[in-house]
């Protein structure tokens, strides 16, 4: 009897976790298994007659172009905004907190640049693709206006600068929101670390470098993964913008996905895309919770 | 020991919450009915069926809730549920609804291809029975029924028609003594004259290349001969074949050179189709393709007179039927694991009766499948004519990225924008299309 008691009260932490380990398996784990296994069919949404194909949807992504191409602008997509959204954002933050901007137009610029950040995705889509239209949209008006006109460009309709529109109108809606996580961390850095710079005679470009960037350095970390993250399972500005076009220029996996399943009726080979988009965020993921981890050790 | 007791019920209670929870899925999936279910008889309560369409404007719904309500005050027993989205979801959204098996009774799809694979996968209710050995057959113009047959089995009921034709601004082509081309060449000049006369000869939004897709349809129907066009889009070609006619080389081309020599405006694949139409109706443009159902809208904005008609004279020259117009029926399918065919049968029955053909034609100017719908009391002179000129041509060309497998559709279309920019010529393009087409061909066998 005794050992019986001893088993439930060491089983009641995992009762109460049940709850919980429930939902996420109804909800997460197990569409994630369903999904790798709709990945083995050939199989469309019309059609539910199903014929499985083994590992042949993985085996035709290596020699989809669409694919690489899809991936690329991921990539693209990534490391543009890890420059934009965590070093510009940085970089404005501390500027914002600065003793120059930050007693008279610290808050004024704070909003400011904060503001896209609440609007839905699809405002700021179509208020952009107005503004990139190739005869009256304000971009080429502007470049008219000063004699450029050789610059003026279909920016979404053309395939060297559609995805770069793209990228650019996402930097615009999150710059100002990365900054003001910013602007929490180092608000946080305790004020005698700047002032003890000072009197060493460190300039302020040598305070930033060598006392906000090492305090901040969580921020930037959880940041970093952030972005990245969210630049691989992107789709939603790219489906409003282009959905993909012209030619597939602007394809990410996001949105090839959910093309293929909807549009080419190709729910496994959608499937087996899924799959490896899982794989890149879950590894993505993965390389965040040991640095993470790190960090909290020292 | 009470202790012990309420967690061996809280484990059982959790067990049973994640048992259910994971049978849910199987359980919501709807029962198949019947295929020669009964229908549910008057007085058993009322019966509600679900309609889906793809016209969320205004005032189409406003005509549609009109119908409903007409139809609910003669059929007390039938309560009629409507949901619409736009053009372009609305190829995402019925895929979404057929794969989680929540189908709506009623059901618009375009013709050809895009509705025999509903019939192929069993998703639709032949009607051949209901249509053709009653009194319904006279109510509807039946060549419009012809591209809703599989093996001579009707899978769908038109509702109204509608083809593409150049529409031109008169003011402007008055202005410089042109007149309405009839032949390629022809086209070319008046284009010509146009823009050493700084006006934009065409106007073209191509953001969606369904767009495109029109105008290299119209000009494959007319290049390559029929036969083989045919056999090309249906994929009964031998393998080594497709699509490897010299005429869609030819279509392609053509249609670059349009956007080479500047005749469409600035960055086509940027612009969508209806602000290329607004921009023809500001006057800024001389011409514009558009489906005879847009026509209404240019009437209301520029005049009924402002603008005149011809049919695009894409293909001089090529081996096709110069006679063919682009165009298609519109129209509804019912499901075939519908729990109320019957009731669906009949909405559609009112939904295509005289009166209602002509009262969608009053209300919306857009041409109906309803026999005698478009008069001169219903319509606009340019839709009666409109009208009459499908009634004169040999036959129609189907939307083309309608009337082939979605998976060439999806190399196709997409291809023709950058064969568009420049970015691919038109002999790699169709290379990939055969490419595509043949491995499309051994996955159907």
């Amino acid at each position: 009897m005794i050992n019986m008691n001893k088993l439930i009260r060491s089983a009641t932490p995992y009762l109460f976790l049940l709850p919980a380990i429930a939902v996420m398996s109804i909800f997460v784990y197990l569409p994630i298994l369903e999904n790798f296994y709709y990945s083995l069919f050939r199989w469309s949404a019309i059609d539910p007659e199903m014929h499985f194909l083994g590992l042949g949807n993985y085996i035709r992504m290596f020699s989809d172009k669409y694919i690489w191409l899809s991936l690329k602008n991921n990539v693209l997509y990534a490391v543009i905004s890890v420059f934009f959204q965590v070093a510009v954002a940085l970089i404005l933050a501390y500027l914002l907190e600065s003793k120059l901007i930050r007693p008279a137009w610290g808050t004024f610029f704070r909003n400011a640049l904060f503001m896209p950040a609440v609007l839905a995705v699809t405002v700021v889509g179509l208020t952009w693709y107005l503004i990139y239209r190739p005869d009256t949209g304000l971009i080429n008006q502007f470049l008219r206006l000063i004699n450029l006109d050789s610059l003026t460009r279909t920016w979404l309709g053309e395939a060297d600068t559609a995805i770069y529109s793209v990228i650019a109108v996402s930097q615009w809606q999150w710059v100002g929101y990365c900054m003001v996580l910013f602007i929490v961390a180092i608000q946080g850095i305790p004020d005698e670390l700047f002032e003890s710079a000072r009197m060493d005679g460190a300039t302020v470009w040598q305070q930033f470098i060598l006392v906000a960037v090492p305090m901040v350095r969580e921020t930037i970390l959880v940041l970093t993964s952030i972005t990245v993250i969210g630049a691989f399972k992107v789709f939603d500005i790219v489906y409003v913008m282009t959905g993909g076009g012209p030619n597939h220029a602007s394809d990410v996996l996001g949105n090839y996905l959910y093309r293929v399943g909807f549009r080419n009726d190709e729910m496994g080979y959608s499937a087996a895309i899924a799959t490896l988009l899982f794989v890149i965020t879950f590894a993505l993921t993965f390389i965040q919770l040991r640095i993470g981890r790190s960090g909290s050790e020292d | 020991m009470k202790k012990r007791f309420w967690s061996i019920v809280s484990v059982l209670l959790l067990a049973s919450l994640l048992l259910t929870a994971c049978g849910t899925p199987e359980a919501a999936a709807p029962a198949p009915a019947e295929a020669d279910a009964p229908a549910q008889t008057a007085g058993e309560g009322p019966v509600t069926i679900r309609f889906f369409h793809k016209w969320p404007e205004p005032e189409q719904l406003d005509y549609y809730n009109f119908v409903i309500a007409e139809f609910e005050k003669t059929h007390p027993n039938i309560k009629v549920e409507m949901e619409a989205v736009a053009d372009e979801p609305y190829k995402d959204k019925i895929r979404i609804l057929m794969a989680s098996g929540e189908v709506p009774d009623i059901y618009f799809s375009w013709a050809g291809e895009f509705s025999w694979k509903f019939a192929r996968a069993g998703q639709a209710l032949d009607l051949t029975d209901a249509l053709m050995n009653s009194d319904w057959k006279d109510n509807i113009v039946l060549a419009a029924v012809e591209p809703y047959k599989v093996d001579g089995k009707v899978y769908g009921i038109p509702m109204r028609i509608n083809a593409k034709f150049m529409v031109y601004n008169k003011a402007i082509f008055a202005q410089y003594n042109l007149s309405e081309p009839t032949t390629w060449e022809e086209f070319l000049a008046v284009c010509e004259t146009l823009k050493t006369n700084g006006v934009t000869p065409i106007a073209f939004g191509n953001e969606f290349p369904w767009a495109s897709a029109h105008y290299v349809g119209d000009m494959n129907a007319k290049l390559v001969e029929g036969d083989t066009l045919r056999a090309d889009y249906l994929l009964t070609a031998d393998s080594a074949a497709l699509f490897t006619d010299a005429g869609y080389v030819e279509a392609l081309n053509r249609f670059r050179t349009l956007n080479e020599k500047g005749y469409f405006n600035e960055g086509p694949n940027g612009i969508s189709h209806s602000s290329a139409r607004s921009s023809f109706i500001a006057g800024n443009t001389a011409m514009v393709y558009i489906e005879l159902e847009e026509f209404i809208t240019v009437a209301n904005d520029m005049g009924t007179d402002a603008f005149g008609f011809f049919q695009f004279p894409s293909g001089t020259g090529g081996n096709g039927d110069q006679k063919l117009l682009t165009g298609a029926p519109d129209g509804f399918m019912i499901y075939n694991k519908s729990q109320h065919p019957a009731e669906a049968v009949e909405f559609l029955k009112f939904l295509t009766s005289p009166e209602m053909g002509k009262e969608y034609v009053k209300r919306l100017g857009i041409p109906s499948a309803v026999v005698g719908a478009v008069t001169a009391e219903t319509a606009i002179p340019a839709v009666v004519a409109g009208v009459e000129s499908i009634n004169s041509a040999t036959g129609m060309a189907l939307w083309m990225d309608t009337d082939m497998n979605a998976k060439i559709v999806e190399v196709y279309l997409p291809g023709m924008q950058a064969v568009l920019n420049g970015d691919k010529p038109a002999a790699e393009l169709m290379q990939e299309v055969h490419d595509i087409a043949a491995q499309v061909q051994t996955e159907l066998k």
